[in-house]
């Protein structure tokens, strides 16, 4: 593929081989085509358009990727995958750039009626799951990287939960280690809960290296009747990479859905998050946390769109921005006519640690029914001078003060992880990043 | 051990301390008594570092050493303690921790041992019983939904955990009822003696009933009018500060 302009695409060849595409059934292939000329027509999304304001897309869509398939597959063993694992003993499905590799996954005790395999291996019915519509309709020009992803991907994985099925953290562990010419992996995920299950699913994106590359993932979901979903997610990309992900939630009748994104890599990324809350009595809790440094724009985007009655959402975004880094969340929240006895609440903060650090947050609602408790909030702030001084002032050096109190700014979401085992993985994942800003 | 010489501060823009002359002798209590906005708060936070109080003019030694050029860990490590008059609450740091890190840092500034976290809790212990506190405090975040007579305790605490040689209280009696202030004042009487010194900054002289000074200052238009012993204070309350402010102007 060569993708050279915003404008669109002047050379695209299918390069996703039907081999590679399950069964690929012929309606696929129509789908693909539909997609890619969709994707013609409108290019990348403009920053003209509402919803791509704060974030611009020129510098993905100036550079030219190679696809996936023409890099080779790093040698890695399970040891260098060890620091990025949920539990050393959890369920895995492993893809290096871009690639399913079963030598590093662990699927051997996958309980009966649960599947997790790779995309290539999945059941006609998947591919339909997987080639849906998005949960929430948008403006199709705000959306051409999902028509990007329909016509490109080449590979994710598939998690079925059948029927009352209970699951043990699994993980889908995409790790890429990039070389000198850019590429990009085009990936796309599904993960179905049938009625009455419960899973927990730990999505992590891990760069190896400071190469250019582009993630561009599609993640489709679908929680059936009293079946509750725990999802993670973890963007740390490498320092050149463009992240773009599309996650796409939808809730049946009393699903119960559950979602922590940590967005800490890349240089340039966009987590889009889209719940339909389709059905009645549905409950939607989402929490995330942006942590920016450098030159990074960090971008969540999240859209919920109660259409039942009886439905209960929450959106707790918290970034932390330093150096030049811009943090952008946007949280929509639409309320059907229909959906009376809404209870939709979302709450943005922010802390800038630097006077070029920025940071935007749109809140946007739309209620279309009467009978609705909605709420949002949003504060943009600095570290609290007076709260530094009182910690050095007993000793505390101005380091470990400031750590200190960014710690206690996303300690508290953290907290709220229920997972034990993915409350440290998140844990690890921000000592991680503070230990770095400690350093000069 | 603490010379302060001509010490001149702006908050602001603004000069509040005017040429403050003090000298405090080490192992001594001293007690700085004045008005409101004569500038007592001022000499705690220039005493102890804090931005955007800019010492433009004077000196402050302590133990010889240049104190100004020092950041405010650096004055802590080096033995000087502000208790607050308003202590901070920080939602989500938790006191343990932080102390724990104060803690060490001092001692390894001093050349000591760092503790760990079983001989950190068992000296934490210690000091809590010692001051009737309940160690429950240990795992809350700092200062967050105590009451006022608590935060003033919990800064006690911290003063003994820290073991300073320099103490200065900031206005540590106010918003105390009496059994509070009796705490309070047994825990600084507890930390006399001959290798700590000890200032009081008050607006009150009920304090001083508790923790007797050796030495008493009047500070008034950011400058020390009057010095002199315990019985100042009685002087002070009895005419108040209009009278003596006018009495050391003329």
């Amino acid at each position: 593929m060569n993708v050279e302009t915003a404008a669109g695409v002047t050379d695209f060849r299918p390069f996703a081989r039907p081999e590679r595409l399950g069964k690929s059934p012929a309606w696929l292939d129509g789908v693909r085509e539909t997609a890619i000329e969709r994707f013609r027509e409108h290019g990348f999304p403009s920053s003209k358009i509402e919803s791509w304001k704060f974030t611009n897309l020129s510098p993905l869509a100036r550079t030219t990727f190679r696809d996936a398939s023409a890099i080779k597959g790093p040698e890695l063993t399970r040891a260098d995958l060890e620091p990025y694992r949920l539990t050393p003993d959890c369920h895995l499905i492993v893809f290096v750039n871009g690639q399913f590799r079963p030598d590093l996954s662990a699927l051997d005790h996958v309980p009966d009626g649960t599947r997790i395999v790779d995309f290539t291996a999945a059941e006609e019915e998947d591919l339909r799951a997987l080639t849906a519509p998005p949960a929430v309709p948008v403006d199709p020009r705000a959306r051409s990287l999902f028509d990007l992803n329909t016509a490109c991907m080449s590979g994710g994985a598939v998690v079925h939960l059948g029927r009352g099925a209970i699951l043990d953290p699994v993980q889908l562990l995409f790790v890429v280690r990039p070389d000198a010419e850019p590429t990009a992996f085009h990936l796309r995920n599904l993960i179905r809960a049938e009625a009455g299950s419960s899973a927990t699913v730990l999505e992590s994106y891990v760069g190896l290296g400071d190469g250019i590359y582009w993630t561009n993932v599609v993640t489709q979901i679908a929680v059936a009747p009293n079946a509750v979903l725990r999802h993670y997610k973890l963007q740390a990309e490498g320092n050149s990479a463009f992240h773009v992900a599309g996650t796409s939630v939808r809730l049946d009748h009393q699903a119960a859905y559950r979602m922590f994104a940590a967005s800490l890599g890349s240089e340039l990324s966009r987590n889009e998050v889209d719940v339909d809350l389709a059905a009645t009595d549905t409950v939607a809790r989402l929490a995330g946390t942006t942590l920016a440094r450098g030159a990074q724009h960090l971008d969540t985007t999240i859209r919920i769109e109660h259409s039942k009655p009886r439905g209960t959402s929450s959106q707790e975004s918290k970034a932390v921005v330093d150096g030049r880094a811009h943090a952008v969340f946007q949280g929509r929240i639409r309320v059907a006519p229909d959906a009376q006895k809404t209870d939709a609440q979302q709450i943005s903060r922010s802390l800038l640690l630097s006077s070029t650090a920025a940071a935007d947050t749109k809140p946007e609602l739309e209620i279309l029914a009467d009978d609705v408790k909605c709420s949002h909030g949003a504060t943009i702030g600095d570290l609290d001078e007076e709260a530094l001084f009182y910690l050095r002032a007993r000793g505390v050096g101005e380091a470990e003060a400031r750590k200190m109190l960014i710690d206690a700014f996303i300690g508290e979401l953290i907290e709220h992880i229920t997972v034990d085992t993915a409350r440290a993985y998140f844990r690890r994942a921000f000592d991680r990043w503070l230990a770095y800003g400690a350093q000069p | 051990m603490l010379k302060i010489e001509d010490l001149h501060v702006e908050v602001d823009h603004k000069e509040i301390l005017h040429g403050l002359d003090l000298e405090v002798t080490e192992g001594e209590v001293h007690a700085v008594m004045g008005p409101n906005g004569s500038g007592k708060s001022t000499l705690a936070y220039a005493l102890a570092g804090r931005d955007g109080y800019a010492v433009t003019g004077g000196r402050i030694l302590y133990q010889g050493r240049d104190l100004v050029a020092m950041a405010p860990e650096e004055r802590a490590r080096e033995g000087v303690f502000l208790a607050f008059q308003y202590p901070v609450e920080i939602p989500g740091v938790v006191n343990a921790n932080f102390l724990k890190s104060a803690v060490n840092a001092v001692r390894r500034h001093r050349g000591k041992t760092e503790l760990d976290a079983m001989e950190f809790l068992k000296l934490a212990r210690q000091k809590l019983k010692l001051l009737n506190m309940d160690e429950a405090l240990l795992s809350r975040p700092i200062n967050v939904g105590f009451s006022g007579g608590e935060k003033k305790r919990n800064e006690i605490f911290q003063m003994w955990m820290l073991d300073p040689r320099l103490a200065v209280l900031d206005e540590t009696d106010s918003g105390l009822d009496i059994d509070a202030l009796k705490i309070v004042a047994e825990g600084v009487n507890a930390l006399r003696g001959p290798t700590r010194t000890i200032l009081l900054i008050t607006h009150y002289q009920r304090l001083l009933d508790y923790v007797v000074p050796d030495k008493i200052h009047v500070l008034a238009g950011g400058r020390i009018i009057k010095s002199g012993g315990k019985e100042l204070a009685l002087e002070l309350e009895a005419k108040g500060y209009a009278d003596v402010v006018k009495a050391a102007a003329a």
